[in-house]
């Protein structure tokens, strides 16, 4: 059996960092209560700058004014980790991620598909780094000791006997045990694994609780570390966020980019390709637009998916700011190599009916219909909006008219017959837009009622505002 | 057409979040309109009637005292006080009211008000008319007394709503006054209130809707737009009931607590009781007749002004601590006089000081006297309870705080409401200096990357500028305590702190002395619980029995230790400012310790009192006094201002102030920086000093030192008892530095600087340190004798330096050894009770080297203890293979010492790296001793001190610490925002730069920095390299 390691250290910055375009502006991940944010990564630039991991926000104001932030979000790495084994799942039947930011790779029969160690290991190192993910690789005889390997380092390959020497050699605090076992292990002056293992195992099982031992034994190989197997998903799911508002289909095109590269990586783990996949544009206030992208037949390629979505994205107007561009692909079908084509007969790929409409509607626009609502503001032009939703709550302190006018109009009556007011309605600075205007309930000579008002404190001639069914 | 009007309906901005205009700005507005009085009726809240009175007075308008109250079950009201018992009513109902709600609420019912609104005049406020009920159920609360307020402030149909409340009175046939729900002084401020209401409501302004009030008409109008809006009548009838209110704050009498005076003495032939009682106390051997005469001085004045009462209250105070064995010592402007010091309240001695105390109580000035009482740090609380007990909770509270809002939280508040995003609301934040009352300027807004041209940028700032100075809660004072003979609640109202046990007054400190109310400050100081356990240590180990009083003065070597600034440890002159000024001071006497403690502040570096000060006190420069008088006034300070004191004299001799105009400037000084208001002294103080034929350029000179000063200037009384703490903790240093170092680290936190450094200190001192043993050490640390004669006892280190050991654990372990010695570890562990990780604790910090040896075996040995039945005790003895466990390296044992005692037992790691820091071209602490200054140099240390004084702009200092002392560094702003991160991050730091020293004042400029700390973490390596 030989066991291969694969160490993600900045999983989750790597995961950012590859989604943005300028790598080198100072990142730091947060995570924390908004009254007490603490960094959770930091990248090269950051760090250069005195950051660190740990740092609180506030700490770190004060060494670097400004950078940028991101939340760290866990289930960004659950689903980086799962996407990764995706990928791994190329090399090995048996890919394992029970260790946290870590791939666990059986590779006795890899070996023999893809060549010997070292032509393997350029490979892997090779495609890890096209997918912007730095790694440690350790191969080793049984999967605990690879794994703790990876923590001293990197690019190595032992056998049994090698293996030995490099457990003698392992610093106590970097064995894989935990935390207060380290601790303690310390405080008897135990630095290498070797001090410990040399220790009588009576004395051991006294003073330490049995994961100790057993530990001790799966690392050299004693007992089995028994391992869970992965087993790859049959759809493919993954979303890039901006940290501001895209407006053209240009500057979609880098991350599509990059969601294309990630799906053909998918792809190529499960030995599959994709028949039809679906690009969702997010919008700020509306829901996300849709963008089917069909193929005649199976497909893997990156360049020949790239080239077809991005004919596809260029071709629509964007009807909102795009805030996040997430691809779906469910049809997955068996990768039959491009060859085949020569006999499929297939008609052209059609849009259903709901896909037309929803493209006529984005090509129309949404506002042609909408309903009314009130909205609980003093000044009357802005105490109605065309909206879907509106405050139930809003209820004028006043009477109001049923018609209020869009603009108002000058009254043409100059004596009208004063029912109520003034009304001063005094309101709306924050916006620029402050309105000061006495209004008075008026009947005007014809009898209608009107909603009219002057300039608050400076009577002069009325504006009707609305009018009083 | 002649109208007149009474706003019976106002708020100020202590209705927190709800008024927009301070009492100032009202009472100067409704001034102008020609009002005959004006409401101040905060909600449940008289926390702002002492400004608003004050404010009156200025404006020379009439002051009604009212409050605003939302019952819990009924109607709105507006109770305004006719008379004194008005007041009293008034203040026990918001007591009520405030006492049962928690922080910052309250709550009152309708059956609250039964028979409790004697003297009080009520406006009842209806909703929209409807709720007749209200008006019955108030009625007969408030037979006559009770009117229904009519509130027109331009809504939807004013007309219909007069006529709707017009006939609701006549139908309960109840009186309308007209009354405006005032809650600005002008109109402007309507963007500014509509902000305070959406902060109210946890809400921007835009989603505030109708909560906003639809208008801006809740100001002080003027008395034509009233007369629009109002019938005559409702007008008219506003005055008629201002003219019935006829209490003035000024009738509030304050009474001490009467019960200290026994039967058959009045307070004043008690004291003198009292006093002569202590006089043959203080002075064994007989009174001198100047002591006698100084006394007899005194208590007249005291008889005099009536503060008898007041000295026997913090009489009373202090002769409960002294029975408890607590240290206090008291400080202040009446503190420092013979009748304190045979009253036992301050420790020094009126012969000892210059002090006079015609200086501390005037006959002319009116100022109350001030007595702050300082007590043991950890046992103030205990002094607190007695006074609760004493007096009872409704005759004792603590004085409130007012917070107001600076200029990082009003711009922080006002973008929030206006909806700024939470990064934007935080960078301005950012962008306002600390503690500042000013906005932030347009360059650094534009630096921080804000559009300086932005209309919401440049509301946010105006609505920010009108908010800050703004009350924004009470909170508590630390420890001033009111106490009085009558319930409190007949003079203010009462309410709950935050902290439990705890209840407070609603007025600050400002306010109490407007009314004549004393205060004692009961307040914590470190330093005398530290001194009181370097009594007991010296009684138990020494044969020495000394207290403040007792201990000899004017010491040579004492001055001579405080002169080469030797002073890690001792009260207040161990900063690193007041370290590096005391070499170039040296002083001499107690009077120039009570100089060295006021001139090292911020008021007068600030005000450039220093230079000028050490020049004449080397003698470099002559003394120059523009007059005969002023040579009086200055000469105790070589013409240098310093005190406060000594600038309400200047002002009096030179200007022709009266003592109460001085009086009024010293407020003023403490005031400018809030408040401003020191300009109309300018002119004053110019003019008075011109006529009496001193120079304008002299004039101006003094003025920019008076402003200097600001807020800070130190009074001189504060100041001696100060100095007297710091003669006693130097004395102590000088001759018992064992005794006391133990007392300091058992008393820590407090003082400036941790255990390890005061144990640093005491080793280079040639005090021997023992570590941690559970065989002899005790909680506390402990003093141990030596075998050399005359040496200095040792220092034990006390279980209470092991980290994490809690105080059970070790009290435990204590009552068992005392019963007999611990013959091993398994016994320790059983017959301590200790369990796994107080045992580990105990192993990792050495203290078992004597059971089981080193560190690391006595971690394995501890390990193996498993628990025992007492029948199983032949198991003990089972056979274990032997185990090889590596002996501790130096480092690792220096490691380990920091990590579970904080401090290092054996060499401190800049020694263990000091070939190597040679290598790179460093000197050490003590080489830079025997340097010549102005020549370049390398350093290198451990960072234990990063200042940056708000005195010195820009500047930081750094202090390092080697195996020999400290090395101090001041760094340039330049370089501090070059080398930010280095400055900022590194633990081990090297300097290169340029080496000065002068009057035995040594520091690096520093031109470089490199962070070294990966030396340290060499260290480590290298200590786990071995095999």
């Amino acid at each position: 059996m030989r066991w291969l390691c694969i160490l993600f250290p900045q999983l989750a910055l790597d995961a950012v960092l590859r989604s943005r375009d300028d790598p080198t502006v100072p990142l730091a991940l947060l995570s924390g209560p908004p009254q007490r944010r603490v960094l959770q990564a930091v990248n090269e630039s950051a760090r250069a700058q005195g950051l660190r991991s740990g740092q609180s926000l506030t700490q770190a104001r004060t060494l670097l004014e400004y950078f940028d932030t991101v939340e760290h979000d866990p289930a960004q790495i659950e689903h980086w980790q799962q996407f990764l084994a995706s990928w791994a799942y190329g090399f090995s039947g048996h890919v394992s991620l029970d260790f946290p930011r870590t791939l666990l790779l059986e590779v006795a029969s890899s070996l023999r598909l893809f060549g010997p160690w070292p032509e393997l290991e350029q490979r892997l190192r090779a495609e890890l780094q096209a997918l912007g993910f730095q790694h440690r690789l350790v191969l080793a005889p049984n999967p605990l000791a690879a794994r703790v390997l990876t923590n001293v380092a990197d690019g190595l390959a032992v056998d049994e006997q090698a293996l030995q020497t490099e457990l003698q050699r392992l610093p106590v605090a970097r064995s894989g045990l935990p935390g207060e076992l380290v601790e303690s292990l310390q405080r008897m002056g135990l630095r290498r694994l070797q001090q410990v293992l040399e220790l009588p195992r009576d004395g051991l099982a006294k003073r330490f609780p049995p994961q100790l031992l057993a530990h001790l034994d799966q690392l050299q190989g004693h007992h089995p570390l028994a391992l869970s197997c992965y087993q790859p998903p049959d759809r493919f799911r993954q979303r890039i966020e901006f940290n501001f508002d895209v407006e053209s289909t240009t500057s979609l095109l880098f991350p599509l980019r990059r969601l294309i590269g990630d799906l053909a990586t998918f792809l190529a783990g499960r030995d599959c390709g994709v028949q039809r996949f679906v690009l969702l544009l997010e919008h700020r206030r509306q829901p996300a637009s849709e963008l089917p992208v069909g193929l005649l037949g199976a497909e893997r390629d990156p360049e020949r998916l790239f080239e077809l979505a991005r004919g596809r994205l260029e071709r629509i107007e964007l009807a909102a700011p795009v805030q996040a561009l997430t691809l779906l692909a469910e049809d997955l079908p068996r990768f039959v190599p491009a060859a085949a084509e020569l006999f499929s007969n297939r008609p052209q790929q059609s849009q259903s009916w709901l896909q037309v409409c929803e493209r006529l509607r984005s090509r129309l626009g949404d506002k042609v219909v909408q309903p009314l609502a009130a909205v609980d503001e003093h000044r009357p032009e802005r105490s109605w909006l065309a909206q879907e939703r509106g405050d139930a709550a809003a209820r004028p302190p006043g009477p109001r008219p049923g018609w209020l006018l869009a603009e108002p109009e000058l009254l043409n009556d100059l004596f009208p017959r004063v029912l109520a007011g003034p009304e001063r309605i005094e309101s709306g600075w924050w916006d620029g837009e402050d309105v000061r205007r006495d209004y008075y309930l008026i009947e005007t000579r014809d009898g209608r009622r009107a909603w009219a008002f002057h300039a608050a404190g400076r009577p002069g001639p009325l504006w009707v505002h609305g009018w009083f069914a | 057409m002649s109208v007149g009007y009474a706003e019976l309906h106002c708020l100020s901005n202590f209705s927190f979040q709800r008024g927009a205009s301070s009492a100032q700005e009202l009472f100067a507005r409704a001034r102008q309109h020609g009002y005959d009085a004006l409401a101040i009726t905060d909600e449940a809240s008289l926390a702002g009637i002492v400004r608003a009175w004050q404010a009156a007075q200025e404006s020379g308008l009439k002051l009604i005292v009212g409050s605003e109250i939302q019952l819990e079950n009924g109607p709105k009201l507006v109770l305004l006080v006719e008379n004194l018992t008005g007041y009293q009513s008034l203040c026990r109902l918001l007591t009520l009211a405030r006492r049962r709600a928690g922080k910052g609420e309250y709550c009152l019912r309708l059956e609250d008000l039964t028979d409790a609104l004697d003297g009080l005049l009520g406006l009842w406020l209806p909703r929209h008319g409807q709720d007749e009920e209200h008006g019955r159920q108030l009625q007969p609360l408030l037979p006559g007394r009770l009117w229904l307020a009519v509130e027109l402030h331009r809504g939807p149909d004013d007309a219909r709503k007069l006529d709707q409340l017009q006939g609701l009175a006549a139908r309960l046939g109840l009186p309308c006054v007209a009354s405006g729900d005032v809650h600005m002084h002008v109109r402007g401020r309507r963007a500014l209130q509509d902000t305070l209401t959406a902060l109210r409501h946890h809400c921007t302004v835009m989603e505030a809707g109708s909560r906003l009030f639809a208008n801006g008409e809740r100001h002080l109008r003027s008395l034509s737009a009233l007369a629009a809006i109002y019938p005559a009548a409702l007008l008219a009838e506003s005055r008629r009931i201002a003219a019935r209110c006829r209490f003035d704050m000024g009738e509030l009498r304050y009474q001490y607590p009467r019960e200290l005076v026994p039967e058959g003495h009045t307070p004043s032939s008690w004291l003198c009781e009292l006093t002569w009682r202590g006089a043959a106390w203080r002075w064994p051997n007989g009174l001198s007749d100047k002591v006698r005469t100084q006394l007899e001085h005194e208590l007249a004045l005291i008889a005099e002004k009536a503060y008898d009462s007041y000295f026997l209250t913090v009489q009373d105070i202090v002769a409960f601590a002294r029975g408890q064995h607590i240290l206090c010592q008291g400080r202040g402007s009446a503190a420092n006089s013979a009748v304190c010091f045979a009253l036992g309240i301050t420790e020094l001695d009126p012969g000892r000081s210059n002090l006079l105390f015609e200086r501390f109580i005037s006959r002319e000035r009116d100022e109350p006297p001030d007595i702050d009482v300082d007590f043991e740090h950890e046992r103030r609380e205990e002094v607190i309870q007695y006074i609760f007990r004493r007096y009872g909770r409704e005759r004792a509270a603590l004085t409130a705080v007012v917070t107001r809002y600076l200029s990082a939280g009003a711009v922080r508040d006002v973008a929030r409401a206006l909806g700024l995003p939470q990064e934007q609301i935080d960078q301005l934040g950012r962008c306002c200096s600390r503690w500042s009352k000013q906005l932030p300027s347009a360059e650094r807004l534009a630096e921080a990357g804000f559009d300086v041209n932005n209309p919401w940028l440049h509301r946010v700032l105006t609505l920010a500028g009108e908010l800050i100075g703004f009350p924004r809660h009470l909170s508590q004072h630390p420890g001033g305590f009111v106490m009085s003979d009558a319930p409190l609640d007949t003079l203010v109202p009462v309410e709950n702190a935050s902290m439990a046990e705890r209840t407070v007054i609603q007025w600050d400190k400002d306010d109490l002395d407007a009314v004549g109310m004393l205060k004692v400050d009961v307040l914590a100081l470190g330093m005398l619980s530290a001194l009181r356990r370097t009594f007991d240590l010296l009684r138990r180990h020494r044969g020495r029995d000394l207290t403040l009083a007792t201990i000899p003065q004017d010491d040579l070597p004492t001055y001579e230790m405080i002169s080469r600034a030797d002073t890690v440890g001792v009260f207040q002159i161990e900063s690193r400012a007041q370290m590096a000024m005391l070499p170039r001071l040296r002083p001499r006497c107690f009077y120039d310790l009570v100089i060295q403690v006021s001139i090292v502040r911020p008021g007068p570096i600030q005000g450039d009192m220093v230079h000028p000060f050490l020049r004449r006190r080397n003698k470099e420069e002559a003394v120059d006094y523009p007059s005969p008088e002023l040579r009086k006034v200055f000469e105790r300070t070589l013409g240098v201002p310093l005190f406060q004191e000594q600038v309400m004299e200047l002002a009096i001799v030179a200007a022709g102030y009266t003592p109460g105009e001085a009086d009024e400037l010293r407020r003023s000084m403490a005031a400018w920086k809030r408040h401003g208001g020191l300009e109309h002294h300018r002119q004053r103080l110019t003019e008075g000093m011109l006529a009496r034929g001193y120079s304008q350029a002299f004039s101006e000179r003094i003025f920019e030192q008076i402003k200097g000063f600001g807020s800070y200037g130190f009074p001189e009384s504060h100041a001696a008892s100060f100095a007297l703490l710091s003669y006693a903790s130097s004395w102590l240093k000088c001759h018992e530095p064992a005794a006391f170092t133990c007392a300091l680290i058992n008393s820590w936190p407090m003082g400036f600087y941790s255990p390890d450094q005061l144990l640093q200190d005491a080793r280079r001192h040639q005090i021997e340190i023992r570590p941690v043993d559970v065989r002899c050490s005790d909680w506390d640390c402990s003093l141990e004798a030596v075998e050399q004669e005359g040496a200095q006892p040792a220092i034990r280190l006390g279980l209470r330096q092991v980290k994490g050991l809690s105080r059970d654990d070790a009290e435990r372990l204590l009552r068992a050894r005392a019963q007999q010695d611990f013959a091993d570890v398994a016994d320790l562990a059983q017959r301590g009770g200790l369990g796994s990780r107080a045992r580990a604790q105990l192993a990792d910090a050495g203290a078992l080297r004597g059971l089981a040896g080193n560190r690391f075996r006595a971690r394995w040995a501890v390990a193996g203890v498993e628990p025992q039945l007492p029948l199983l005790q032949a198991q003990h003895d089972q056979a274990e293979s032997p185990a090889l466990i590596p002996q501790p390296s130096v480092v690792e044992d220096m490691e380990a010492d920091y990590a579970s005692l904080g401090t290092s037992m054996g060499p401190h790691p800049l020694g263990l790296l000091r070939d190597q820091l040679r290598e790179l071209g460093c000197r050490s602490s003590r080489e830079l001793l025997a340097m010549s200054p102005d020549q370049p140099v390398r350093v290198a240390g451990l960072v234990v001190g990063r200042q940056r004084p708000q005195t010195a702009t820009g500047v930081t200092f750094v202090t390092l610490e080697d195996e020999f002392g400290m090395i101090n560094v001041i760094v340039w702003s330049d370089l501090a925002e070059r080398q930010r991160s280095v400055l900022r991050g590194s633990r081990l730091l090297e300097v290169r730069g340029q080496f000065e020293a002068r009057d035995g004042v040594r520091h690096v400029i520093a031109r470089q920095l490199h962070d070294l700390t990966g030396l340290l973490h060499k260290l480590d390596v290298r200590s786990r390299d071995y095999r």
